[in-house]
């Protein structure tokens, strides 16, 4: 039997949070939970996160994960691989994967922070491998460096529908389409516009109707649907995928709270049947606190908040310490993070339990985009949500995001410098800069960018649009790393086009053969016309194209055309090269048993 | 290859690699993975079949759903995505219930 002070059931952030706090003032601490590391669902997120600096705004989830386990003190125990089985009146029962062997706790008080399992929905084939929920896929992915597919279909645009979406295409893979029942997208807006730049499909009104395969998933079958949601006949559209992911919302894991006879009631606003708390965490059972997805679906800001009110509201009832304060403070805080439009329902859900208060916040976009001419930002952020590093991040204040961090941000040009320091911090990579007329007949767009490969300096991209379609050819002027990994890349565009591109395409160049007799590629063609070779005689001199065995029959017109587009040239105005005899390679020993025949 | 081996965020945490089995058959493993990432690292999505006969790999990834039971070193009904994948060790498929021994 061990004893504990407080049993903190799950280290994700909630339950970390809740041990941080708690530990801190003397509190004798375990936390049991059953994964490989702690951390809970942060380990896998590899974006940045929303919020203000006081909860890790624009700090990558995984490295959250790594900050609160160094905040842990000696106080805390921390028991991994332990899954939590049984809550009977007396004691606690788990059970240690690693010695195979379940032992009892006895603990003053408990924490349950045992987070959620995804919703699984019912389709066709829904149970063959390369069915997995969106999270598993993230897993994977983020935490082991593994991909289980090449080409996936995304079912449901909620949050972590569009999160997931986009860290797929971070690691290479493809995105067929991401699939929504609903008439408009759940998740949020900036959100939704990163995995657009890229080209990937959203189909509103769509479910999926079933899988395709046999030992695992080879297609996906999905189908439009009506009002009362039901399939439309004929409307069906299949993909060709190797993996389907399931992103459909999430049901808190309220056994082990239902057990210890906590209260449990259907709120539909929260993900379902959810554990009865008060303002401070606490469940009708005196000793038992709840905190983070448990308690209600939301995200990892409001359960690191959660979690420190119950620590903090433990630790009070244990060491009688007065730390209302602090605990009134951190409900102020959830206050704010749940004034928005997109927290309505949580507050609707929220208020079977206990009254919700509202703060007011700015629904005001800003409408001015600046001095043309100038280099500046442009921030495409038009719905309130919870942030604001892109205020905290500018060094000149030029960035206001007023009253309280719901609302939208507001520039002012004359206090910006152009440094782009904004651009690079914010979470929702919404930030932009332009620049008007660098160079006669040319635009400079800078745009954040996070993924493989990083372009070099000089490199020729295709520009693509807000929906990720092609617009010009852009020029890589510059590009600027940050330590953080959202680096900017300085886009040289035609004029016009400053107000339309916001990503680019690198181009695809391995391998992609122009002449294929010496084997030159169109890379080696585009650089060499770059270093000044600039007519296709000089081409062929240099790098030996058209001089194979083809007689340039292959490559001719190719290269004409390739130097057409990277000169800006009429095919006319371009000389195309000589032709000598002979057409086809003809061997010497040929043409002297000719002239001899002639004799 | 299933392996992601340039990540625009994420760096790789172990290079170190160890040797399991799986039906029989020896493949490797990078130290500190688990036994489904293991596998799926290798191309293998059928951890096992139902009591029906279908075929069953992973779903969750967290140790919640139980869809990823396959027998390891001979104990059966182990979750094999909190798992995590040690030096010669054997997994194989799982089929049904296996024999349970609660
Ligand atoms: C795919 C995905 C993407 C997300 N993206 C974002 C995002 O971008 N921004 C954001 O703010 N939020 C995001 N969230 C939500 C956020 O991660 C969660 O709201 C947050 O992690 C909840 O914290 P938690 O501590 O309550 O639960 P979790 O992080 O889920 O932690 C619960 C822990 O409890 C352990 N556990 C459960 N049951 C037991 C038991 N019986 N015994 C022992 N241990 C147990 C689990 O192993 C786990 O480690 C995302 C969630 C998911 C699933
Ligand atoms: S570019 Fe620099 S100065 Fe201008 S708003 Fe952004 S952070 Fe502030
Ligand atoms: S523009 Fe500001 S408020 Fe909007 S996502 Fe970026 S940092 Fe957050
Ligand atoms: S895949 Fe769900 S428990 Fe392993």
């Amino acid at each position: 039997m061990v004893r504990t002070q407080l049993l903190v059931v799950g280290g994700g952030p909630a339950g970390l949070c809740g041990a941080i706090e708690a530990s801190r003032r003397g509190v004798e601490t375990l936390i049991a939970d059953e994964g490989v590391e702690l951390g809970g669902q942060l380990v896998k997120q590899t974006h940045k996160f929303f919020g203000h600096e006081g909860f890790f705004a624009s700090v990558r989830g995984f490295e959250i994960a790594k900050r609160l386990k160094d905040q842990l003190n000696e106080h805390v125990k921390i028991m991994l691989q332990t899954t939590v089985v049984g809550i009977y009146e007396d004691v606690v029962v788990l059970y240690d994967r690693q010695s195979d062997a379940t032992f009892e706790v006895q603990a003053d008080y408990i924490l349950l922070a045992t987070g959620a399992s995804e919703r699984f929905i019912q389709f066709e084939n829904n149970d063959l491998p390369g069915v997995y929920g969106a999270g598993a896929v993230q897993t994977l992915m983020n935490q082991f460096m593994v991909l289980p597919g090449k080409r996936f279909l995304m079912v449901g645009s909620g949050n972590i529908g569009l999160i997931v979406s986009y860290q797929l295409l971070q690691a290479g893979a493809e995105v067929a389409a991401i699939v929504e029942i609903a008439d408009k997208v759940g998740g949020y807006d900036v959100h939704l516009r990163k995995v657009k730049r890229f080209g990937v499909p959203i189909l509103l009104r769509h479910t999926i109707e079933k899988a395709l395969g046999k030992e695992r998933v080879t297609g996906a079958v999905v189908v439009q649907v009506d009002e009362n949601f039901q399939p439309i006949e004929g409307t069906e559209k299949e993909f060709a995928v190797d993996a389907i992911c399931i992103a459909t919302g999430l049901v808190p894991s309220v056994e082990l709270a239902a057990m210890a006879n906590v209260k449990i009631e259907y709120v539909p606003e929260l993900g379902g049947f959810v554990p009865y708390r008060d303002q401070n965490m606490r469940t009708n059972v005196e000793n038992i606190f709840i905190a983070g997805d448990l308690s209600g679906i939301e995200e990892a800001t409001t359960a690191m908040i959660e979690g420190r009110i119950a620590g903090l509201t433990i630790a009070q009832s244990i060491t009688k310490m007065d730390l209302s304060k602090e605990i009134e403070s951190l409900q102020n805080e959830l206050v704010e993070f749940r004034a928005g439009p997109f927290s309505e329902k949580v507050r609707k859900g929220l208020s079977k339990f206990f009254p919700q208060r509202l703060v007011e916040y700015s629904r005001e976009p800003q409408t001015d985009t600046g001095p043309i001419g100038k280099l500046r930002p442009i921030i495409e952020c038009y719905e309130n949500i919870p942030c604001n590093p892109c205020q905290t991040s500018c060094p000149t204040g030029a960035i206001e995001v007023p009253k309280n961090i719901n609302s939208l941000p507001r520039i002012d040009y004359e206090k910006c410098t152009g440094c782009g320091i904004c651009v690079s911090k914010c979470p929702g990579l919404a930030i932009f800069m332009v620049q008007e007329n660098v160079e006669q007949g040319f635009d400079l767009v800078v745009v954040p960018y996070e993924m493989l490969p990083l372009p070099e300096k000089g490199e020729r991209v295709v520009a693509l649009s807000r929906d990720g379609k092609q617009l010009c050819e852009a020029q890589v002027v510059k590009v600027v790393r940050f330590p953080h990994m959202t680096n900017l890349v300085h886009l040289k565009v035609p004029s016009g086009f400053a107000t339309q591109v916001r990503n680019f395409r690198v181009k695809k160049r391995e391998n992609v053969f122009v002449c294929k007799c010496e084997e030159v590629t169109l890379e080696e063609i585009e650089k060499a016309i770059d270093l000044g070779f600039t007519d296709y005689e000089e081409l062929r001199r240099y790098l030996r194209i058209g001089m194979g065995m083809c007689g340039g029959r292959t490559c001719r017109a190719s290269v004409l055309s390739i130097l057409s587009r990277r000169l800006g040239k009429s095919p006319e105005e371009l000389l195309k090269g000589h032709f000598r005899p002979p057409i086809m390679p003809t061997k010497f020993e040929s043409i002297l048993r000719g002239e001899s025949n002639e004799v | 290859m299933r392996r992601i081996l340039e990540h625009p965020i994420l760096k790789r945490r172990s290079t170190r690699t160890v040797k399991f089995y799986f039906e029989g058959k020896e493949l490797e493993a990078l130290e500190g993975e688990t036994v489904a990432a293991a596998l799926i690292a290798n191309g293998i999505d059928v951890f096992g079949e139902t009591e029906r006969g279908r075929p069953k790999g992973f779903f969750c990834a967290i140790g919640k759903c139980s869809s990823c039971l396959m027998i390891v070193d001979g104990e059966p009904n182990v979750r094999v995505c909190i798992t995590p994948v040690k030096e010669g060790m054997k997994v194989q498929r799982q089929f049904g219930r296996s024999d349970v021994s609660w």
